[in-house]
């Protein structure tokens, strides 16, 4: 996977996931996800088992905390850096 | 903490058990010794500051060692500190700062930081100034507004609460607590203040994994925790892996309704405890207890009894009105006293909007609110402040919030937003707006925006039952 297809694969996972039903053309990368109440504590631990089971990331090896996952961008840079199945992309 | 006498205790035992552990935070542990030596390095800090005796500080109530050692030095220099949620939005903050006429806002890291406020006497107007002498914590109600009620918790009260609680749950040094809720709450004066005070040791839960059901096993089993309180939710983590934690000899049920279906895998998962479901909130501190027996309870838990030396009263409308030792002064904001606190025989009172029943044997039962309140992930939340807040959106013409059943969250809120003819705002840049303005817990989880005019009851007004059932019916198709 090159890592525009985990920004698109992500980016329609958190659409479908959070945001059903709503308008999401204006979600950039940069759009404060948790700080706006997008993904909520709860919704946090869901977006974890995905990125576990898309990308064989393990996050029992991360220092991990919401920060990580503040925006698309800092997603896809989470798991651009710590997946199993992106190391040659 | 909440009183000079706190703050005095956790010297001495920094002195007379200097080895002893006093918090647990992830990996890290810290000593009494630890923490008055971090203690001393703040006060250190707040000294160089030059702050005018009795001075308000305002401190983020970020869950760590530190803050809890710069709250302490804080009381050690006779500051009162206003202790708000961490996550606030800056504008909130920085009013509620203005409010308080905080002159600081105090952030320990690894080293303190001093942010200076800058006054403004109108966002100050009709809030009194903290008397030192009286209070030197001031807690936030778990409101939903941009700017939170500042209640100060009366020094006394804590030191009158702390005996109760050290009493009636047999507290000793010994004891380790597990500090599930965030540091602003109220829960913190027992299962973090009340422990230090006994030189006892408290297991801090990271508020970042408080959702990770692994993690928060792992802080009660690892640390042969034998004291846990906590919302429903912290129970259905914990006994999501079936295993025993036969370290707990007391569990507090609180925060909010415990369902049914949790009363057997708490008895079994919980095999020495003693169970008791406590009802408070920040305004009184806790005021009904009952001893649940998890084995014969059927149907809905009551809230119990008035706890020793609380007067309980019901109103004709049926909403509860309690007056208990541990109770605040009043609000910063003073114009709101009057509507909430009322003097009957000499005894102020609290209406708790709380609606309740009470049973042949005196027990008492909620059956909900007299207001607009829910509560979402067991933090109280009031709809209409929601409402008010993204209709205050430029673009918006009216916003509807409604809560919906959530099998883990309990309750969350869902917002009907239709917006101006010309407006092309979207549900993302409304919750951004949200995002300032409020809590995390109280920005809705969905928004509808739509162009369409909201749908009306027959006398005017936009219909929220309809809206709801609308939006329910849209979720199970």
């Amino acid at each position: 996977m090159t890592s525009k297809d985990i920004a698109a694969e992500i980016r329609a996972y958190v659409v479908a996931e959070y945001l059903a039903g709503e308008d999401a053309s204006d979600l950039t990368g940069d759009y404060a996800l948790i700080d706006n109440g997008v993904i909520d504590s709860l919704g946090l631990i869901r977006l974890i088992s995905h990125l576990t089971e898309t990308y064989q990331v393990s996050f029992d090896d991360i220092e991990f905390g919401p920060d990580n996952f503040r925006s698309l961008d800092a997603i896809v840079e989470l798991v651009k850096t710590n997946s199993a199945a992106t190391t040659a992309a | 903490m909440p009183s000079p006498c706190l703050a005095d205790a956790v010297a001495v035992h920094g002195v007379h058990r200097p080895h002893r552990t006093a918090l647990v935070f992830n990996d890290r542990t810290v000593t009494y010794g630890e923490l008055i030596e971090l203690t001393q390095d703040y006060r250190g800090r707040l000294i160089e500051l030059e702050l005018p005796a009795g001075s308000t500080v305002c401190v983020p109530a970020h869950k760590s060692p530190e803050t809890i050692a710069l709250l302490l030095a804080a009381f050690h220099e006779g500051l009162v500190v206003l202790a708000p949620a961490p996550d606030l939005g800056a504008a909130a903050l920085a009013r509620l700062s203005q409010q308080a006429r905080a002159t600081h806002v105090l952030t320990a890291t690894d080293v303190l930081t001093a942010e200076p406020v800058e006054g403004d006497e109108t966002a100050a107007a009709g809030f009194s100034k903290a008397d030192p002498k009286r209070t030197c914590l001031l807690l936030t109600t778990s409101g939903s507004t941009g700017t939170p009620k500042i209640v100060p918790i009366a020094a006394t009260g804590f030191d009158a609460f702390a005996a109760w609680a050290t009493a009636e749950f047999a507290l000793s040094a010994d004891d380790v607590a597990l500090s599930y809720a965030p540091l602003n709450f109220d829960l913190a004066l027992l299962d973090i203040w009340t422990f230090l005070q006994l030189g006892a040791q408290v297991v801090l839960v990271d508020q970042g994994k408080a959702t990770d059901g692994a993690y928060v096993h792992a802080q009660v089993a690892d640390h042969d925790v034998t004291f846990v309180q906590g919302v429903p939710m912290l129970y259905r983590l914990l006994t999501e892996a079936g295993t025993t934690f036969p370290s707990v000899r007391e569990v507090i049920f609180t925060g909010d309704s415990v369902p049914a279906a949790l009363l057997e895998p708490v008895s079994v998962d919980f095999p020495k405890a003693r169970f008791h479901n406590i009802f408070g909130c920040t305004e009184t501190n806790d005021s009904f207890i009952y001893e649940v027996d998890p084995a014969k309870l059927n149907g809905k838990m009551p809230i119990g009894r008035p706890i020793a030396g609380t007067d309980a009263l019901v109103s004709e409308a049926g909403e509860l009105l309690v007056a208990t030792p541990f109770q605040t002064d009043g609000y910063l904001n003073s114009t709101l006293n009057a509507d909430t606190f009322t003097v009957i025989d000499g005894r102020t009172f609290y209406r708790t909007g709380d609606l309740v029943t009470r049973d042949d044997d005196g027990l008492y039962s909620l059956q909900g609110r007299a207001d607009w309140q829910v509560k979402v992930r067991g933090v109280r939340t009031n709809l209409q402040e929601v409402e008010q807040v993204i209709s205050a959106h430029p673009e918006v013409l009216e916003a509807v919030v409604v809560p919906l059943p959530d099998e883990q969250a309990g309750v969350r809120l869902h917002a009907h937003v239709s917006r101006h003819p010309s407006s092309t705002l979207t549900s993302l840049r409304l919750r951004s707006h949200a995002g300032e303005h409020l809590p995390r817990h109280a920005i809705p989880t969905s928004v509808h925006i739509t162009d369409v005019p909201l749908p009306r009851t027959s006398t005017g007004k936009p219909d929220r039952n309809l809206i709801k059932s609308n939006r329910l019916k849209e979720i199970l198709t």
